[in-house]
């Protein structure tokens, strides 16, 4: 008897002493000793492709350009890519794919919120590291959970916060009237600019909150108009904030400065022939997470990178915003070490704080921050010449909070 | 605030006349067919497409557009009636209610045209069309008004006033009328049911393209832009689903209601107050505002 229990004892202590001693890499999904399994997903179809096919190639370049230098640790990268189409459930079953069928062992992606969002309860229960793509995604970092990290084009807390700063440092705004949509991006964005302004002294003369499909926005604009403020915000999406350019001409507002957060203007020049009128942008500006014009000198080597990676395709206005992500997370794995293991990835990204050559101000986490940028810039553009405009917008993270 | 409350009238009404006529377009379908046309929407925002592909790539006038985007868009409602719902019409059996499934076909064929639009790579941004009239706004004491506006009211006020000559005083117009409100009695005298059936479709989708190509210089042109429908529908039926002036009246109502809302009550209540309104008139007066008892019930 007590040689059989000594022997079961000798390989159950065997089996111990095999699964500690072997490297922790062999138990983690998606890692071997050639090979860290990354799973990336964006839009690639549907009407919200612009926002993701271009991050997503860029963040594949990104990868290769790792590769190319020897990958991390000894380990090259591969890629699995899927397309999200920026709908919450594709998105949840993206990355249920990613962790049960190709068992990866990092999630990349997400270009809208709400797909981010989606999948942050998933992510967060198989304690899988999620590093979002370009998605502001104020919903899936605030408040901050362990294996989420995202915002890296900044949440809208940062585009709230940083327009109202804009207006009033810059253009001297002293009675600022505010359009927001009425759905989560408006409450992000609106809760940060209202504290700002109550922090430097501005009074908001008119806070209009509009559905995001609005038909009309006279009612609003009339509003703004009979507030008579001195600088005009606007933090609406590409159509709406096309009428409300529109409107603010009509309604011959165009000496009050107009300033449009960056959802608003994806692609300027389209925005411009939109508006359709000359004086609506007499007094435009609008904001950037970017450290440059999207074609200025500090972006060109990254779009030139691209040009060489994929030379059949031009690189949209969102090619630059899918490279911090991946620059990110590559530099965790370098940090966390050759015995990474995804709690080791998780603590290492914690502690990045670095800049990428592409926005405006620092990529940083830390254990009580998900949300990676919080700066702007802002441009002044009158439908033809972009001005960059002087300095560097920051949202402190406690405005709004 | 008197001249706040003259310009949010003026714009509700410029909205409402779009809103009208798109809302009439699912109003002759319904009367016609008893179908209610949920891919109203979707061929309003394909109409839309279809004068900007026509005016950039084809290079016509813009006043040919209209021509142009109507008969494209005549020929596929009329094809749509022919190919989808006839075949469904004929598997019914006799005395069943196929209604359910015609009206799903209509839900099929909103995902299929906006699916297809999506497919464009020109769909992918906010798109718009230039106005038909460009030029100094219109100032009419407190009121300012784009050419544009003033456009979209003489072109839809005379499309609908062709729509009532036609349905007045044409023989094709008479029988489709005959058709709607009793289709054997009309077949028994010789009217082809059929035929007619499919030139309500054809109709019913050339005034929606026409809605389109007004509205794409104003709302901007989206694969998405088809939800309007549910302002059309609600259009219809604050002035009467089975009423023709009814959905006129109905559109330019629903176009000034919300206006003063977001004057008045708040913008974030724009959205609600058709749905408010919808209520409140189901509740109070069913029918809408001018739809009146049915007159010949059908058999």
């Amino acid at each position: 008897m007590t040689k059989r229990v000594s022997l079961r004892g000798a390989l159950f202590g065997a089996v111990a002493f095999l699964g500690l001693s072997a490297p922790a890499s062999a138990a983690e999904p998606g890692l071997t000793d050639k090979e860290i399994l990354i799973g990336l997903f964006a839009p690639m179809s549907g009407p919200l492709a612009a926002f993701g096919f271009d991050p997503l190639q860029a963040a594949k370049m990104w990868y290769e350009e790792i590769n190319k230098k020897g990958g991390i640790h000894g380990r090259k990268i591969r890629i699995i890519v899927e397309d999200d189409k920026c709908t919450p459930t594709e998105a949840v079953a993206v990355v249920k794919k990613f962790a049960t069928v190709d068992k990866v062992f990092i999630i990349n992606g997400g270009s809208c919120t709400a797909a981010a969002v989606a999948a942050q309860e998933f992510v967060t229960r198989e304690k899988i590291p999620f590093v979002m793509l370009n998605a502001a995604g104020d919903g899936a970092v605030i408040p901050p959970t362990r294996y989420v990290f995202g915002a890296f084009g900044g949440t809208q807390r940062t585009v709230g916060a940083t327009i109202m700063e804009f207006a009033i440092k810059e253009l001297k705004g002293k009675r600022v009237a505010f359009i927001a949509h009425d759905d989560d991006f408006g409450n992000s964005n609106w809760g940060t600019a209202k504290a700002v302004a109550a922090r430097m002294g501005a009074e908001v003369v008119a806070i209009e909150r509009i559905p995001p499909r609005i038909a009309d926005v006279t009612a609003p604009m009339l509003k703004v108009r009979a507030a008579n403020p001195d600088v005009v915000i606007s933090t609406a999406y590409p159509a709406p904030a096309v009428l409300i350019a529109q409107k603010y001409a009509e309604y011959g507002m165009t000496k009050i400065p107009l300033v449009q957060a960056v959802q608003g203007v994806p692609i300027p020049a389209v925005f411009a022939k939109n508006v359709g009128n000359p004086a609506a942008l007499a007094n435009f500006y609008y904001g950037s997470p970017l450290n440059d014009l999207t074609d200025g000198p500090k972006q060109q080597k990254w779009i030139d990178l691209y040009k060489k990676y994929y030379p059949d395709r031009k690189a949209g206005a969102f090619m630059t915003y899918g490279l911090p992500s991946a620059m990110a997370l590559t530099m965790a794995l370098e940090k966390a070490g050759k015995d990474v293991t995804r709690e080791k990835f998780v603590d290492a990204m914690e502690t990045l704080d670095f800049d990428t050559g592409v926005l405006a101000g620092p990529i940083a986490f830390a254990k009580d921050r998900r949300d990676g940028h919080r700066a702007s810039i802002f441009v002044k553009f009158d439908g033809t010449k972009h001005t960059l405009m002087p300095g560097t917008y920051f949202w402190n993270g406690k405005d709004g909070m | 605030m008197l001249p706040l409350i003259f310009q949010a009238l003026a714009s509700g009404v410029v909205t409402g006349c779009v809103y009208s006529l798109i809302a009439l377009s699912l109003v002759i379908v319904y009367k016609s067919t008893d179908v209610i046309n949920f891919a109203g929407g979707e061929i309003v925002m394909i109409g839309g497409y279809l004068g900007m592909f026509a005016l950039l790539f084809l290079g016509l006038p813009y006043v040919l557009i209209f021509p142009f985007g109507a008969v494209v868009i005549f020929a596929l409602g009329a094809a749509f009636d022919r190919v989808v719902l006839h075949k469904v019409l004929g598997r019914a059996a006799p005395g069943q209610s196929i209604l359910v499934a015609m009206v799903i076909a209509t839900v099929g064929l909103s995902y299929v045209l906006k699916g297809s639009a999506r497919v464009v790579p020109y769909t992918e941004e906010v798109r718009r069309l230039p106005p038909l009239f460009a030029g100094e706004p219109i100032v009419l004491g407190p009121v300012i008004l784009q050419p544009q506006d003033v456009a979209i009211v003489v072109i839809a006020v005379v499309v609908m006033l062709a729509l009532w000559g036609f349905f007045a005083f044409t023989l094709t117009g008479k029988a489709l009328r005959a058709t709607s409100q009793n289709p054997r009695a009309a077949a028994l005298v010789g009217i082809p049911v059929r035929t007619m059936r499919m030139t309500v479709w054809g109709i019913a989708s050339a005034l929606a393209a026409i809605a389109g190509i007004l509205l794409a210089p104003k709302l901007l042109m989206t694969p998405d832009m088809g939800v309007i429908v549910i302002l059309a529908f609600a259009a219809a039926i604050i002035g009467g689903f089975t009423s023709l002036p009814g959905c006129i009246l109905g559109g330019i109502v629903l176009g000034v209601i919300q206006n003063l809302v977001g004057l008045f009550v708040a913008s974030n209540a724009i959205s609600v107050a058709p749905f408010v309104v919808i209520m409140l008139i189901l509740a109070l007066r069913p029918q809408g505002l001018l739809g009146g008892r049915v007159v010949a019930k059908k058999v």
